[in-house]
């Protein structure tokens, strides 16, 4: 794990120091297992900075919240830088604005499959390399770390921040590309039928919280299409052809723009996968143009970029 | 009366009542549970100390239910809505007093929520209390319990191999008339469970002067500071017990009227009517403005909106009763 004291000192030097009005990261949260956002305005708050593998949150989701102007301090990991160069990309923050403290990522830890391992009464969680330890009421239960990752953390290929001003802590191995890829040709290996039946499964739980929606970054549109009224895109309720409706454009609406952090997953109340969409459109994003969201903080989105010299006309 | 229900012969009593009644109960769905049907092959009552992922009022104001359905020529007539009799097994005592709570919404002696109140009266809701207690509840503080007898036809206490039954209505009782009277050692080591819950959920905050206090806090920087992180989903307020918001929209492909769950947290909760508040001021919020829900609470927009939200929470808590006085004004969407 990074040195804490080394994330600290570096947010409080940001804030003494003026570069920064406000340092986004996380601090303790009422239970033991959620850590939660916190934003950082002045040097002596700082001491209650944490962080650790169950700060679920992907951080850049904030820098659209935040005033446009505002110089904002972030502690990032992979996933996160990601999403900030793709948010500098679209134009929502400019990059001088921007601190980032970098942090190399070894997963984010998944706390509900945690409890389902351990029980609900845990008091604390102790990171010590390759483990965790965790405390109950009953005492002390030691749990291999690498099983208890999130999905989507699982097949990491960029644990590692890609454009941050200072890295604290030395970077890790990336992970291995296959590992995204065999996802998706495991799940198009399935036949037609249990391949809706699975979608039919995970989509129709949903209860139209859109918790998916606030937890993503790249979901900052003004008026989502699913709160259009004229015209109307879709029904709103929670109805088969509802629920289907937004999975599918939500995850179209990310082409080329989702940097599978994974953040909508673990938002959802209901425990839906809706990561195996995302990861196709990223699969093919990678196979058919060679891209990857965010890697930079330059190059469009294939399906954003236009050129007046493009030999592909636009059509309506 | 007190009875004793053999935890062996639970799954009989349950598949017995099927034959009169729907029965419903906490099963597992993935990782959460939810209440649902019981069929043949059900798996064991969950009984650990939580409440359902949706909590019960789910089954009372479900989240997507017509109201209206429109016929040819402009005509419309009541949704059909065939509700069979029910047994809820196995509620928390928090969430059976939350939907006595939104009774006083939901049925009023001045408007009544038809489609809610025939739930309601065709409901027969068993509690099971909490012998173990959970580490974030503070039911003792609001006037709650582990034990807590409001809104249940009967609750039941574990006792390790039976649960001991206490019947609190004649609805209640009807379920269990093949049950032998509990022996009064049953009643006194019940009683002793009781206790010991109560006793482990000790009060959390003051709720003296509760009302003022948030009076004179109304714009403390705390509301500033706890706000900040929250993201505007709809996940507390759908999975709260008690909060009952919900939207009226015309899903006009398939003719009908509905009511979806809804939310504050949502930013059109606050643009309704949907369109009009903008086309009658001709409001357009800054960006920097309304970049959030969490940050619509700005004097401008509370001051256009504000009329216009209370008029149509007025129409909402009366329920669809109100509803055909929507017809003399078409959508905006249908314009």
């Amino acid at each position: 794990m990074p040195d804490l004291d080394a994330i600290r000192t570096e947010a409080r030097r940001l804030l003494e120091e003026g570069l920064v009005e406000v340092v986004v990261a996380f601090k303790a949260g009422d239970t033991p297992l959620h850590p939660q956002p916190a934003f950082f305005r002045s040097a002596d708050e700082v001491d209650e900075l944490v962080y650790d593998g169950l700060c679920q949150n992907n951080l850049a989701t904030y820098l659209t919240r935040l005033p446009k102007q505002a110089k904002v301090g972030m502690v990032v990991r992979g996933c996160e830088n990601r999403s900030v160069n793709a948010l500098v990309v679209e134009r929502q923050k400019a990059r001088e604005d921007l601190y980032l403290v970098g942090v190399p990522c070894e997963g984010i830890l998944d706390w509900q499959t945690i409890v389902a391992e351990v029980g609900e009464a845990i008091t604390s969680v102790t990171e010590t390399g390759h483990d965790l330890m965790i405390e109950t009421s009953a005492g002390y239960q030691l749990l291999e770390r690498h099983n208890f990752l999130h999905d989507s953390c699982k097949r990491c290929i960029h644990p590692n921040p890609t454009s941050a001003e200072i890295l604290i802590g030395d970077p890790i191995a990336e992970g291995d590309p296959s590992l995204p890829r065999s996802a998706v040709e495991s799940f198009e290996a399935r036949s037609i039928d249990e391949r809706y039946a699975w979608f039919q499964k995970e989509a129709e739980r949903c209860i139209r919280c859109y918790a998916c929606r606030q937890a993503c970054p790249m979901c900052y549109c003004e008026e989502c299409f699913v709160d259009h009224i004229e015209p109307r895109w879709t029904e709103s309720g929670a109805t088969p052809a509802g629920m289907q409706g937004w999975h599918i454009v939500r995850a179209f609406h990310q082409t080329g723009r989702c940097t599978s952090c994974g953040a909508c997953e673990r938002a959802c109340p209901m425990d839906i996968k809706m990561t195996y969409l995302t990861e196709k459109l990223n699969h093919d994003m990678r196979e058919k143009y060679n891209f990857e969201a965010g890697l930079d903080a330059q190059s469009q989105p294939p399906f954003a970029a236009v050129t007046l010299d493009d030999k592909n006309r636009f059509k309506i | 009366m007190n009875l004793i229900l053999e935890k062996q012969t639970l799954q009989d009593l349950l598949q017995f009542w099927r034959q009169d009644y729907d029965v419903y109960l906490p099963q597992k769905l993935e990782r959460f549970s939810h209440f649902m049907p019981l069929t043949d092959n059900c798996e064991p009552v969950n009984n650990e100390p939580h409440n359902t992922r949706i909590p019960p009022k789910a089954l009372f104001l479900p989240m997507t239910e017509a109201l209206v359905k429109f016929t040819r020529y402009g005509g419309y007539e009541d949704a059909k809505h065939e509700i069979q009799s029910r047994v809820v097994f196995a509620v928390r005592p928090c969430d059976a007093q939350a939907v006595q709570l939104l009774d006083t919404s939901f049925i009023q002696e001045e408007y009544t929520d038809p489609l809610w109140q025939e739930k309601r009266e065709k409901t027969i809701t068993i509690g099971l209390g909490c012998h173990k207690t959970c580490p974030t509840g503070f039911c003792t503080t609001v006037g709650c319990g582990p034990f807590n007898k409001a809104g249940l036809d009967a609750i039941l206490t574990d006792l390790g191999a039976d649960y001991l039954v206490e019947t609190l209505t004649e609805k209640g009782s009807s379920l269990f008339l093949t049950l032998p009277e509990a022996q009064e050692q049953m009643v006194t080591m019940a009683e002793v469970i009781q206790q010991k819950a109560f006793n482990q959920m000790p009060v959390a905050f003051e709720t003296e002067y509760l009302k003022e206090k948030l009076e004179q806090n109304f714009d403390s920087e705390y509301w500033d500071n706890v706000s900040q992180s929250c993201l505007g989903c709809g996940v507390c307020t759908f999975l709260c017990p008690t909060c009952f918001c919900f939207d009226i929209v015309d899903e006009t492909q398939r003719r009908e009227r509905v009511r979806n769950w809804d939310s504050c947290m949502f930013r059109t909760y606050s643009l309704e009517p949907p369109g009009t508040t903008r086309d009658l001021h001709g409001w357009n919020a800054p960006a920097s403005e309304s970049a959030t829900s969490t940050s619509i609470g700005s004097t401008k927009l509370i001051k256009l909106v504000a009329p216009v939200v209370v008029a149509v929470y007025a129409i909402a808590r009366s329920g669809w009763t109100f509803a055909p006085c929507f017809a003399k004004h078409k959508p905006c969407h249908l314009r």
